[in-house]
């Protein structure tokens, strides 16, 4: 268990920008994902985390202490890659073993812990196989317990899930939290599956172009957006036009709500609103049309057009949308419960009415 | 079991049975009955040929050749391994690997009259080299470089057994992924520990069939030797002199007794070869 | 500890230094090690070819050679010589025929072969791997003595012409050419262009002209080009069955005049390297390897 800090981090490869004064402070025994498209630098951070890059400028720091310049060998953390990276010649055994022995533990030692990681990781029947033996999903669990055998200060996962298929994908993500709840190891955990990270992160580090534009708790990302680039990025959000009004009202369809940014009286802005949170009445005078529906189970994903304007994503009860069959005209408006916090301006300009 | 269930196997069988014919006739046929003919010399069962080809001038050739070929496949192993992994890890001139590749694939191929008339003009009696060395005061001659010479025959050797090693560890080399020796390092592993349980356990497999591919390749080499001493005593020589002074009955049956015993040896190299290789693909695959 | 770390510890952004010191760090003694060891080995194959390539071409006997006189007496007369020698021109004759009618029995053979393979019985393929191999086994030197043991008894006629050569030169062009094929094939995914062919109706013989072969022409090039430079390297079989090829007649001509032979040989060599390397090259651009070893 061990607070992490990257302080200032900047790095260039030749002369693209791959982190640009990059900070994150890691609590003790948390899970932070770093979520972002690819290129974004979120991979760049974890090796400069790990010690496999060298940062241009800024430090890292565990406990409090600077480790900039140590390499990789000398941090004591564990990883776990995007290729499962395990050793071929060695068995599922070996390959947890191999921390251990470079820490020169004694042989009983090194039996019962990974008889231990064997089965925390549910490899028992698997344990004296080889990697090319394995799945998918059974090698990246023998990778994880690998990592976690050395009893790392700092768990790093590299997309972890990326080269799994979509059922194993989510069994090894609440794994992968279950087994850092239980030892308790602060983990950073890179990724650019926006649910992989909301499911499993106690933090998202959402990042684009080298650059950290939040870090928050998931719920808090989802409705307290900081920027148009989180908001967009992170689940779906219609662009509605908007009108400021005084301080940091706005107005929104029919109602006023607050904004995280504040506009000039009078001026036209652009806001981002989540499907959810648009409703519909029924108005054969109404000028929005129903386009199509599709079924989603509990929910229906409505898209409604206007001539002039651009379509909106609407979602609604599946229940409350059998009332909206395509062709039908409707009324929009923004849900009561809306308060401040879906709202967000994107840009406050008048040449955006129009798209 | 495609779209034309029936009609497939026939057609297939339509173009088998030409490449059959062909490889039974001018390849099986001859081998088989020399191999035949090794075991019954004289027409009669016995193995009595079979023993003389490795008695007496026959078996120093044997021995000769043996040690020519796997001298120059250990070297050569050695160096066309260091290449790849030097190649590998250098990543600065760009047009390195791609020229080295291309060089490769030429080289190895350039065994024969050339590649010996090329080494006369250097390690000769009147080589470029030679006389260099001499103007340094070192006679080569002395130290068994010259192309009659066995340290010149390997030296000769070497000239296509590097290249073919280093063609034939690129893809293994190549397969030593950076994220193994990145997880090693944060396990806390020194790059020695690395080398000595990953690195060397994955590529060893690769090097020996490359070193036995080498040995076969040098020890059916003929045109080389042939050129530079033509009267040496060397397995592919002797075979020569069998062939074409086959007047006397019975050297004819030593000749295909020769021929079995390379056969034989040729065909365990090839054989432990393909299962080392299958050995690193099944590891490397994954 | 370095000004890096130094600087880190203050939590000191050294953007600019950083960089130069990295790239200090990279020129490290590992690295003129390698760099020493590639330009030995370099060395190692480039002085034969100069050498051969001034005794070839520098008409000055080695005896006599000093280093001012490094640059005197270089012509080409040695080998225009040899060009113009009867025996090395129907030598040469020869051996392009050879060539020609090597790689056209082995498309012959293999072509439609490894398509109908690939397209129909795919579980074939392994099995003609490990056969189109065998010829590997048995090398002219061994292969040899078993014709001389049977062809030359059976049927002497057969063994009398120099183009007898060609089927076994086609056997030694197998491993190789069966690979380029199979390569070839599996990249443009055959099976897949068969079937859609086959749904807009067309029949087998139709395929394979018009989609499959056009399609595989850099594999056929490639296994053409080393055919070719197999038959124009070839000496063992050639000379043990007394044939008359442009390596044993370089030989035999080279005793007569090793200046004019040395520089045939060399030229032979300079563009069978050629053609094989802008194979090979061209062949990379396109993502497909070509197994030339073991031959």
């Amino acid at each position: 268990m061990a607070t992490v800090e990257m302080v200032g981090i900047s790095k260039s490869f030749g002369s693209s920008v791959a982190l640009e004064d990059f900070t994150v402070r890691i609590r003790s025994g948390e899970l932070v994902c770093l979520l972002g498209p690819s290129g974004c630098g979120k991979t760049t951070a974890l090796r400069i985390l790990a010690g496999l890059e060298k940062a241009d400028g800024g430090r890292v720091a565990v406990e409090g202490l600077d480790i900039s310049g140590d390499p990789p060998e000398r941090r004591r953390f564990g990883m776990v890659f995007q290729d499962y990276s395990l050793f071929p010649n060695m068995t599922a055994r070996q390959n947890i073993e191999f921390g251990l022995k470079v820490q020169k533990k004694d042989a009983a030692v090194r039996r019962s812990i990974v008889d231990r990681m064997i089965d925390i990781t549910r490899l028992q029947a698997h344990a004296d196989k080889y990697p090319h033996q394995m799945s998918g999903g059974q090698r990246q669990r023998v990778a994880l317990a690998r990592a976690i055998a050395t009893a790392p200060r700092v768990l790093l996962l590299d997309e972890p899930l990326s080269a799994l298929d979509a059922q194993v994908r989510e069994t090894l993500r609440d794994e992968i939290r279950r087994l850092q709840l239980e030892i308790g190891v602060t983990t950073v955990f890179v990724t650019h599956d926006q649910h992989e990270a909301l499911a499993i992160a106690d933090r998202v580090g959402v990042m684009s172009n080298g650059r950290l534009e939040q870090l928050a708790a998931p719920r808090e990302l989802y409705e307290r957006p900081a920027n148009s680039f989180v908001a967009s990025f992170i689940g779906t959000v219609n662009q509605l036009p908007a009108r400021a009004l005084q301080s940091d009202r706005w107005q929104v369809l029919n109602r006023t709500v607050v904004g995280n940014e504040a506009g000039t009286a009078g001026v036209e802005g652009v806001v981002a609103v989540r499907p959810e949170h648009i409703a519909l009445d029924r108005s054969d005078t109404g000028p929005w049309t129903i386009e199509s529906t599709s079924f989603l189970g509990p929910m229906t994903r409505l898209v409604v057009t206007q001539p002039g304007h651009q379509p909106l994503l609407v979602d609604l009860a599946s229940v409350e949308a059998a009332a909206f069959p395509v062709g039908r005209r409707a009324q929009v408006r923004l849900r009561d419960d809306v308060g401040q916090v879906t709202v967000i301006t994107l840009a406050p300009l008048a040449s955006r009415k129009s798209s | 079991m495609r779209a034309s269930p029936r009609r497939g196997p026939r057609k297939a069988s339509l173009v088998l049975v030409p490449f059959a014919a062909f490889v039974g006739l001018f390849l099986l046929y001859p081998t088989l009955v020399v191999l035949y003919k090794a075991v019954t010399p004289g027409g009669a069962l016995g193995f009595d040929a079979l023993e003389r080809a490795l008695s007496g001038t026959y078996r120093t050739g044997f021995i000769n050749s043996i040690t020519l070929s796997g001298t120059s496949a250990l070297i050569g192993g050695v160096i066309g391994l260091l290449l790849a992994l030097t190649v590998k890890s250098l990543r600065r001139p760009a047009w390195l690997r791609p020229t080295l590749d291309s060089w490769s694939a030429v080289a190895s191929q350039l065994g024969g009259v050339a590649l010996a008339f090329a080494f006369i003009a250097t390690i000769g009696a009147q080589g470029f080299l030679t006389k260099i060395l001499k103007g340094f005061g070192i006679n080569a001659g002395d130290y068994g470089i010259s192309p009659t010479g066995f340290w010149g025959l390997v030296v000769v050797y070497l000239y296509f057994q590097i290249p073919l090693m280093f063609l034939v560890m690129m893809p293994a080399v190549n397969g030593l992924r950076e994220t193994w020796r990145e997880a090693a390092a944060i396990t806390g592993s020194s790059a020695f520990r690395y080398w000595r349980s990953v690195v060397i356990p994955l590529l060893a497999p690769a090097a020996l069939g490359g070193v036995l591919l080498l040995f076969v390749n040098a020890f059916t080499a003929y045109a080389t030797v042939y050129v530079l001493n033509p009267s040496g005593a060397l397995v592919p020589l002797q075979i020569r002199f069998l062939l074409q002074g086959n007047v006397i009955t019975g050297e004819e049956d030593l000749g295909n007794a020769i021929v079995a015993w390379v056969i034989v040896l040729l065909l365990a190299s090839l054989i432990a070869m393909t299962l080392l290789q299958r050995r690193t693909l099944t590891w490397t695959r994954s | 500890m370095t000004i890096e770390d130094v600087a880190a510890r203050r939590g000191v952004a050294l953007s600019t230094g950083g960089t130069r010191h990295a790239r200090w760090r990279s020129v490290r003694p590992a690295s003129v090690v390698k760099s020493a060891f590639i330009g030995m080995v370099a060395l190692y194959f480039i002085v034969p070819m100069l050498a051969m390539a001034r005794f070839a071409f520098q008409n000055v006997p080695m005896a006599l050679l000093t280093p001012e006189k490094l640059f005197d007496g270089w012509s080409f007369s040695g080998l225009w010589t040899a060009l113009s020698d009867p025996g090395i021109i129907s030598a040469t004759k020869t051996s392009v025929l050879l060539v020609a009618f090597a790689i056209a029995l082995n498309l012959a053979l293999l072509l439609p072969l490894a398509i109908i393979t690939e397209v129909h019985n795919p579980r074939l393929r392994p099995v003609l791997s490990a056969v189109t191999l065998l010829p590997w086994v048995i090398p002219p030197i061994a292969l040899v003595v078993g014709v001389a043991a049977t062809f030359r008894a059976a049927v002497p006629w057969f063994l009398a012409s120099d183009f007898s050569l060609v089927p076994f030169y086609a056997l030694w062009a197998m491993p190789f050419t069966y690979r380029a094929l199979d390569a070839g094939l599996q990249a443009i995914n055959a099976r897949t262009l068969y079937e859609a062919a086959r749904t807009m109706g067309a029949s087998l013989t139709t395929i394979i002209v018009r989609v499959i072969i056009p399609n595989i022409g850099a594999a056929i090039a490639a296994a053409s080009a080393l055919t070719a430079a197999m038959v124009l390297g070839e000496f063992a079989f050639a000379s043990l069955l007394l044939k008359t090829t442009l390596p044993t007649e370089m030989v035999n001509y080279q005793r007569g005049d090793p200046r004019g032979g040395l520089a045939l040989a060399l030229i032979v060599m300079i563009l069978t390297a050629l053609a094989l390397g802008l194979v090979v090259r061209s062949l990379r651009r396109r993502g497909l390897t070509v197994q030339t070893a073991g031959i």
